[in-house]
């Protein structure tokens, strides 16, 4: 048996033998490994497919979003129907199809949960950074602003604000992103605290970086893992915001769908008791989608974060 | 003026939900279906009375409440047939009152034994205690809302209210106002007679004494501010029942008046000793408690149309239907705005609206043929002068869209319009707005629909008639209960479709039409109830032939009760069981 000499010219062959991943394909890697996250996946998508594929379903079915089917699609009493062949998950209580109605309405409530989200990040994101980085003053008062917010009661303030202006979907979106930024904020401002003494940071500041260009070229990357997560979960809050809002009669206005307000319909008049798919459709929906977006957020953490409980699987 | 919706469906408030009616006593084994004397009648409802001062309510639910404490002169027997419910009858007077020929003065005779459970014992109720009733209508503090029928009708009434108008609104002083000064047109030439003289004549009289803010007021009311809690707390009652205590939105206790007899009562037999009235119970809760038998009968809350098809399904005979005399939807075509080029005020685009219309869908949405019924007059189905009639006829009223399309395009607008409607955001009304909506788009026209708090919908937004000139809206869906029963047409025309240069409150757009003004004057001059019933149907037309408001549906009133209670038969004036004459099984 000979021993061959560990020559460089080996070293280096062994060495192209491993395969050198990068954070994000090992980070993938991780997330698809976790069968929760995989189905949360792939819900979301066929979430995002169905609301895309609303007007396809109003032109196979031939129903329209607001379209009133008095004859076929309520008794003459005004009770809603079942779910039958015409109307796959049965009517509402003005004789509208509920399979439509909860597509457009996925459409309402992922553009409010994403679009409110990104917003929301936004200002989370900018306001955790500058009170993070540059303290003192700048922090005490960002830092009471965010408590602020925080203390204001969601439902009173919201009521108050329709009152004044009148529902809409701005309107939601805009009250969803006043109350949904503060949380990533905290966190943003708590990381920035802790990466601010660090020694790249120090080293960019002994080069000369500037203030700003430290904080977007040195802190903000290695704040990409909290953004990610806290956005993902940022997402369901939002859906349920809007839920709410329009459950109350604060949000979409009718007859647009939205799954609050689809909710909303099925308690008014005590129309649960004798329809119950006016009930469980859009409740199932909204559980689905917000389950999966916060197994999703999960998902994300341990695979972003290998160091945490249940990561580096 | 009629505090209508409130009644309308159960009020989804924000009212906190106490816990519910006081300790059930399920069935107390008997199986026997006779009723007895005795028992305590529990009422759930959702809100308070809006007054416990007969001068002052306004609220058609609380009618039975005072029905129970206080009598008037005249009264509606309980019956189940809907004509005879509304036929007037003594009360306290022995009898109708013999009109003078020319219908001007109206003389009452007090029944025997009718009396006062004052503090210090029964007192009879007397003559003079009518005229100090109608005072009280227009304290300075607080009128009652039903003083603007009695103040020009009633001789030297408008006079006492003036000199009222300038008195310190503090319960001595008027008081003494009240004690020192007569309205003319009321005499009482002795204990037992009442004589009063009107300024012109009026068909409907004896129906408006009907009403509890007609009824007596006894010398201790005075004693007090009107409907304070100190005045709640010292009520003395003419009725069967009098006030054991009242918790505001909590508990409202009825225990029985010592001094009533009921040799002196022909309407009332007063089974129950005791009625307790919770109140912050919401509308599904309700009709489990009274399905359970933890409670008796309802207040203010009605069966919604899901609970209705349930109990139909199972045949419950427990539950009953009843009109109420009202329009219950119709639209005000706003004429004031200049939106849209001052469009609404061109009578052929206001003609189109009212053939858009598709009122069998807005039945449907109500409830069906069961709960609602087309209605297409300003007076509801048991109003004298309701005559059932098509003024903009569509076949099965499902409107004609077509049609519409037609006059729009007549009137210059082949694209439509774009109108803003407001609706209230409660119980069925979203579900209305919305099948509007969508019949009116199918004729053409673009509907912006914005909810509108409930509180806020007739307080700010209607009764604010800067609303409709500024162009807030311009379409909106509104009700009216007549104020009192039968012959009530007055009550409906009057404050609604009449201006006299001064605003009404519920008459939104200042409408006036001279012709239907003299048809009304007639009809109140009217001899006979045939009569007056062909002249106020005339003004019906004249007021539908401008085409401003869009009458819709008019609603029946459903009523449940429990298992427990026997002889469950509507009191025409409360819109519901009389709980004077109701039995509990024992």
């Amino acid at each position: 048996m000979t021993i061959l000499p560990k020559t460089p010219s080996r070293a280096a062959r062994e060495a192209a033998a491993v395969v050198q991943r990068s954070s994000t394909s090992l980070t993938l890697r991780r997330l698809v490994r976790d069968p929760a996250s995989l189905v949360s996946m792939l819900v979301i998508v066929l979430i995002f497919a169905f609301a895309l594929a609303a007007p396809l379903i109003a032109e196979l079915t031939g129903h329209g979003p607001t379209e009133q089917f008095r004859e076929t699609g309520l008794s003459p009493a005004g009770i809603p129907v079942a779910p039958n062949s015409e109307f796959l998950l049965g009517t509402d209580q003005l004789g509208r199809d509920m399979l439509v109605r909860l597509a457009y309405g996925a459409q309402i409530s992922l553009l409010v949960g994403v679009v409110a989200s990104l917003f929301a990040a936004g200002i989370g994101i900018t306001v955790g950074l500058t009170a993070g980085f540059f303290g003192g003053a700048t922090d005490t008062v960002l830092s009471r602003v965010m408590d602020l917010v925080m203390s204001i009661p969601f439902l009173l303030c919201a009521i108050a604000l329709v009152s004044v202006l009148g529902p809409s979907l701005t309107l939601s979106i805009a009250v969803i992103v006043f109350f949904s930024w503060t949380g990533l904020g905290r966190v943003i401002r708590g990381q920035v605290l802790a990466l601010k003494h660090r020694e790249f940071v120090e080293a960019a500041r002994s080069l000369g970086a500037s203030g700003f260009s430290i904080m977007y070229r040195d802190v903000l990357p290695n704040l990409i893992v909290p953004i990610l997560i806290y956005t993902t979960l940022m997402i369901p809050s939002a859906i349920v915001f809007e839920a709410t809002l329009s459950f109350l009669g604060l949000g979409i206005v009718p007859p647009t769908p939205s799954w609050g307000g689809m909710l909303a319909d099925a308690a008014n008049n005590s129309l649960y008791l004798v329809a119950w798919w006016m009930v469980i459709v859009p409740g199932t929906a909204l559980l689905v989608t917000t389950l999966s977006f916060n197994l999703l957020g999960d998902g994300l953490r341990d695979a972003l974060d290998p160091t945490s409980a249940r990561g580096g699987k | 003026m009629t505090k209508l919706f409130k009644s309308a469906i159960a009020i989804v408030g924000t009212v906190a939900i106490l816990s519910t009616a006081a300790c059930s006593t399920p069935g107390d084994g008997g199986t026997d279906s006779q009723g007895a004397t005795g028992g305590t009648l529990k009422v759930l409802a959702n809100g308070d009375v809006d007054h416990l001062d007969p001068q002052l309510t306004a609220y058609v639910p609380v009618a039975g409440v005072m029905h129970a404490i206080s009598r008037s002169l005249i009264g509606y027997p309980t019956v189940e047939d809907p004509d005879a419910r509304i036929v007037p009858e003594g009360d306290l007077a022995a009898a109708l009152p013999e009109a003078s020929a020319d219908g001007l003065t109206y003389t009452f005779t007090l029944r025997d034994g009718v009396s006062w459970g004052a503090p210090d014992g029964a007192r009879p109720l007397v003559a003079n205690d009518f005229e100090r009733g109608i005072k009280r209508l227009c304290n300075p503090l607080m009128s009652g809302a039903m003083l603007g029928y009695f103040q020009f009708l009633i001789e030297g009434m408008d006079t006492f209210c003036t000199g009222f108008a300038d008195v310190a609104p503090d319960a001595a002083s008027m008081k003494d106002y009240i004690e020192n000064n007569d309205i003319s047109g009321i005499e009482s030439p002795d204990e037992k007679t009442i004589v009063v003289t009107l300024t012109e004549p009026a068909s409907d009289f004896i129906y408006m004494v009907s009403l509890d803010a007609a009824a007596p007021a006894p010398i201790e009311a005075l004693d007090y501010l009107p409907d304070s809690p100190e005045y709640r707390a010292n009520f003395v009652a003419s009725g069967p029942y009098t006030v054991e205590s009242h918790s505001p939105d909590a508990l409202l206790v009825l225990k029985r008046n010592d001094a009533w007899s009921a040799d002196s009562d022909t309407l009332r037999k007063a089974y129950v000793d005791r009625i307790e009235m919770t109140m912050g119970v919401e509308g599904d809760s309700a009709m489990q408690q009274l399905q359970a038998g933890s409670a008796d009968l309802l207040f203010d809350i009605q069966p919604s149309p899901a609970n209705i098809q349930q109990l139909k399904a199972v045949n419950d005979t427990k539950l009953s239907t009843m009109p109420n005399g009202g329009v219950d939807q119709f639209m005000w075509i706003n004429t004031k705005t200049s939106n849209n080029g001052g469009a609404l005020q061109d009578i052929r685009v206001r003609q189109a609206l009212q053939y858009a219309v598709d009122k069998a869908a807005v039945i449907q949405t109500m409830g069906g043929e069961e709960l609602a019924a087309v209605n297409n007059g300003i007076f509801g189905p048991g109003i004298v002068g309701y005559l059932p009639y098509e003024p903009y006829p569509t076949t099965g009223s499902k409107g004609d869209p077509e049609k519409a399309k037609a006059l729009l395009a007549e009137a210059g607008y082949p694209n439509g319009l774009t109108l803003k409607f407001p609706y209230r955001n409660l119980g069925l009304q979203p579900d209305i707005a919305q099948t509007v909506q969508s019949s009116l788009e199918k004729a053409g026209f673009t509907i912006e629909l914005t909810p509108v708090p409930p509180t806020d919908y007739y307080a700010n937004l209607m009764t604010n008639h800067d609303n409709a000139v500024n162009g807030v809206w311009d379409i909106a869906l509104v009700g009216w209960s007549p104020d009192w029963q039968g012959g009530a047409a007055r009550s409906v025309f009057q404050p609604q479709f009449t201006f006299n240069g001064t605003p009404q409150a519920y008459n939104y757009l200042d409408y006036n039409n001279d012709e239907a003004n003299e048809y009304a004057k007639q009809a109140l001059l009217a001899t006979s109830p045939e009569e007056a019933a062909a002249l106020w149907h005339k003004v019906d037309e004249s007021v539908l032939a401008d085409a401003v408001i869009l009458p819709i549906a008019s609603r029946l009133k459903a009523n449940y009760h429990s298992d427990r209670v026997v002889g469950f038969t509507p009191y025409a004036l409360s819109q519901n069981g009389d709980w004077t004459n109701v039995q509990l099984k024992k």
